[in-house]
């Protein structure tokens, strides 16, 4: 390893302790060591305390973190949103009621064991290792949730689901303003990755193709990450910003209360759908581009008109804090906040939008460079909610020509069925599905 | 001579092509003695075969046959995917023989852009055998000099096992997606050919994997049963169907067994007690 006199061994040191005090034991090779440059040394005064370019970062005591698996719904729906999302489509290998309940049980294992840490399997060296090895030989939980979905075309395409398919789950079409890539739409399954660090992220979701190849082809996916934002300095939490720099998710119902998530998330009796469907909810996944240079030349009276928000404190146009609920109803006519605004055409405040909540746990995401040299930037938006037709698409329905279009582009995503939680241990992800299948009248397979 | 070609290939083919080297890494237990020498004659069979089709493929740009020239191209290149473990151990050769555009920062222009593919863009994006000669006389070069070459390789056990799942890689890498033969869309014929060449490798090992693991064995048949059957539905007179006749659903199910052979055929060095 090449290295510099100047610093020799005691950084050796210093790293293996830290390593020791974070509990990482040797997961980290040795490389990392010796990477200590003379001028940082010097500045450092004693190497030994020195901190180098290639240590893992600190800050990350909540790798324990834990979020229960088990529970009557699925984990990452109405849990607060950790800093690293991720959202994978894929088409599956499924052709029987067997083949599907295979696929639930095998899902349930991985995510079982992923979301809730431990000790990876070390096998003879002569083989390829059981894990990717990028969290090191002890997965930490990292408030990691796994959430499944699945698509209408996992329905339509096989004749002996189809009859059990939720009532109002379709393939996603495209709205006036969408430039839909076909190669980043729709997917028979979904899963959504959620974490404090993306690297959790990314470990699950090579764990899920390696351990089920055998049934799931990746389709497409996106990564996107949330910004971490201090309490206000009255200790009121304050919501994150989206890549244009608005607060995003101020009026979404209460995820703490869970009358208001039976209400708007949860499928319950109170919904005309297929019993096994009770405890899910429908997933909206958009992959929205957002035209960020021109956002960026816009005035900032404008940007305000355009959102119907305060970009630096985040509250309505009529109001002080964030919190503040706008008064449509002292301004019928737009004057404060435009009637074409996308806060009031996304929630006009009227006893009967009530009925249009969702809940969005939207992802902000940077893709790199498009060809026209623009940064390929935006929000990987998902939202949850109990019945798709009065939700999403009545809401975005709404939003159909508003000025916000004129710098954002959904060109992905789709819409799926997440299941029902796994209540117990020995239970597996998607039971309800599968013994609705076995109970089915007629059994052509 | 040898030597000095050896020495010029890449440091893969150094580490294995030297015969000291690689008596001193591997000791090949006595069983797996008659599977790696029927595993010789398997590629020297293939290759001897692509020395002949090329020498035909090439003459027929020669001659300015459009036509028989661009029906040769996906058969002749079938025997060279078959053994593509095998000619990967020669990265100068194998770049020469078969690198496609985008390994090259200038693609299509690029002056070292060379073999197959440069043949076959010739042939069917400027639809011509126009300038082609001096392609086709390095083509017919270099495959004879892999001939040449493999002759005196020492196979080394791991390598030729290993290259199962290699096979299996490439598959899912590149050919799944109809990105190798971009111009002529032959992807089919290269796809077969490389499950053929990783099936080949597995039925001479496989009696020494079945006592131990028939269950593996029974998963690892099943698949490329599955892979074989899905190509069958494509076959149209000698060969394939274009790449993009191939349906969304039968791509789907050729990504899952492929990407699961590949996770089998990983672990067969291993159970071989191969390091």
């Amino acid at each position: 390893m090449p290295r510099d006199d100047s610093s020799t061994s005691k950084p050796f040191l210093a790293t293996d302790r830290r390593r020791l005090l974070l509990g990482l034991g040797a997961a980290a090779g040795g490389t990392l060591a010796g990477s200590l440059c003379p001028a940082q040394a010097a500045r450092a005064g004693t190497t030994s305390e020195a901190e180098h370019v290639a240590d893992a970062p600190l800050g990350t005591a909540r790798l324990q973190q834990r979020q229960p698996f088990h529970g009557p719904h699925q984990a990452g729906i109405v849990t607060p949103r950790p800093a690293a999302g991720l959202v994978a489509a894929f088409d599956v290998v499924v052709q029987s009621p067997a083949d599907l309940e295979r696929l639930f049980r095998a899902l349930t294992v991985r995510i079982a064991f992923l979301t809730q840490g431990g000790r990876t399997p070390q096998l003879d060296p002569k083989l390829p290792p059981a894990d990717s090895g990028i969290l090191g030989p002890e997965i930490e939980p990292d408030n990691l949730t796994i959430t499944v979905g699945l698509g209408a075309a996992l329905f339509e395409n096989r004749p002996w689901l189809r009859p059990f398919k939720p009532k109002h789950l379709q393939r996603m079409a495209g709205f006036p303003n969408d430039a839909l890539d076909p190669e980043l739409c729709h997917g028979d399954l979904s899963i959504q990755f959620c974490a404090n660090t993306p690297d959790s992220n990314i470990h699950a979701l090579r764990d899920l193709l390696k351990n089920l190849s055998d049934q799931l082809v990746l389709r497409w996916l996106q990564d996107g990450s949330v910004p971490v934002v201090a309490p206000a300095a009255d200790g009121e939490k304050q919501s994150a910003r989206n890549l244009l720099g608005f607060r995003d998710g101020t009026a979404n119902p209460d995820s703490g209360d869970p009358a208001t998530m039976a209400r708007v998330v949860w499928v319950g009796e109170a919904n005309d759908e297929p019993a096994w469907a009770r405890g899910g909810s429908y997933q909206v996944v958009r992959i929205i581009r957002m035209l960020v240079e021109s956002w960026d030349r816009t005035p900032l009276g404008e940007q305000q008109r355009i959102f119907g928000r305060k970009k630096v404190s985040g509250a309505p146009l009529d109001g002080r804090t964030e919190a503040d609920v706008p008064d449509y109803a002292a301004d019928p006519d737009g004057r404060v906040t435009p009637l074409d605004s996308h806060i009031r055409r996304a929630n006009p405040r009227t006893p009967e939008a009530r009925e249009h909540l969702i809940l969005r746990r939207p992802f902000n995401y940077a893709n790199g460079v498009t060809k026209s040299r623009q940064l390929e930037q935006g929000l990987l938006f998902v939202c949850y909610q109990a019945d798709l037709e009065k939700g999403f698409l009545t809401v975005q329905g709404r939003l159909d020509g508003e000025p916000l279009e004129e710098y954002v582009k959904p060109i992905g995503g789709g819409y799926f069925y997440a299941l029902p939680g796994v209540p117990r241990p020995g239970d597996y992800l998607g039971r309800p599905l599968v013994e609705a299948l076995a109970a089915r009248p007629s059994t052509p397979s | 001579m040898k030597l000095n070609r050896l020495l010029a290939g890449s440091a893969l083919a150094l580490a294995v092509g030297l015969p000291g080297l690689a008596a001193a890494k591997v000791e090949p237990s006595l069983e797996l003695v008659q599977p790696l020498a029927d595993y010789k004659i398997y590629i020297s069979e293939k290759l001897q075969k692509l020395v002949d089709d090329t020498t035909a493929f090439t003459a027929a740009i020669e001659a300015g046959e459009l036509d028989k020239a661009k029906a040769l191209y996906a058969p002749t290149r079938a025997s060279y995917e078959a053994v593509e473990p095998v000619a990967e151990l020669f990265g100068d050769l194998d770049a020469a023989i078969d690198a496609r555009a985008d390994d090259f920062e200038k693609r299509e222009k690029d002056p070292n852009f060379t073999g197959f593919h440069r043949l076959e863009y010739g042939l069917w994006e400027k639809d011509s055998t126009k300038g082609l000669a001096p392609v086709a006389d390095k083509l017919l070069a270099d495959v004879t000099e892999l001939q040449g070459r493999v002759v005196d390789l020492p196979l080394p056990p791991e390598k030729v096992v290993g290259g199962a799942a290699d096979l299996m890689n490439e598959v899912a890498a590149s050919k799944i997606s109809g990105e190798e033969d971009r111009y002529s869309h032959s992807d089919l014929w290269d796809f077969q050919a490389n499950v053929d060449g990783a099936e080949k490798i597995f039925e001479l090992v496989e009696p020494l994997v079945a006592k131990d693991d028939p269950a593996f064995v029974q998963r690892v048949s099943a698949n490329f049963k599955t892979v074989d059957d899905t190509l069958a539905k494509y076959r149209a007179g000698q060969g394939f169907e274009l790449y993009d006749k191939l349906s969304e659903s039968d791509r789907t199910v050729l990504s899952a067994a492929v990407n699961t052979l590949a996770e089998d055929l990983a672990t067969l060095r291993g159970k071989l007690g191969l390091n």
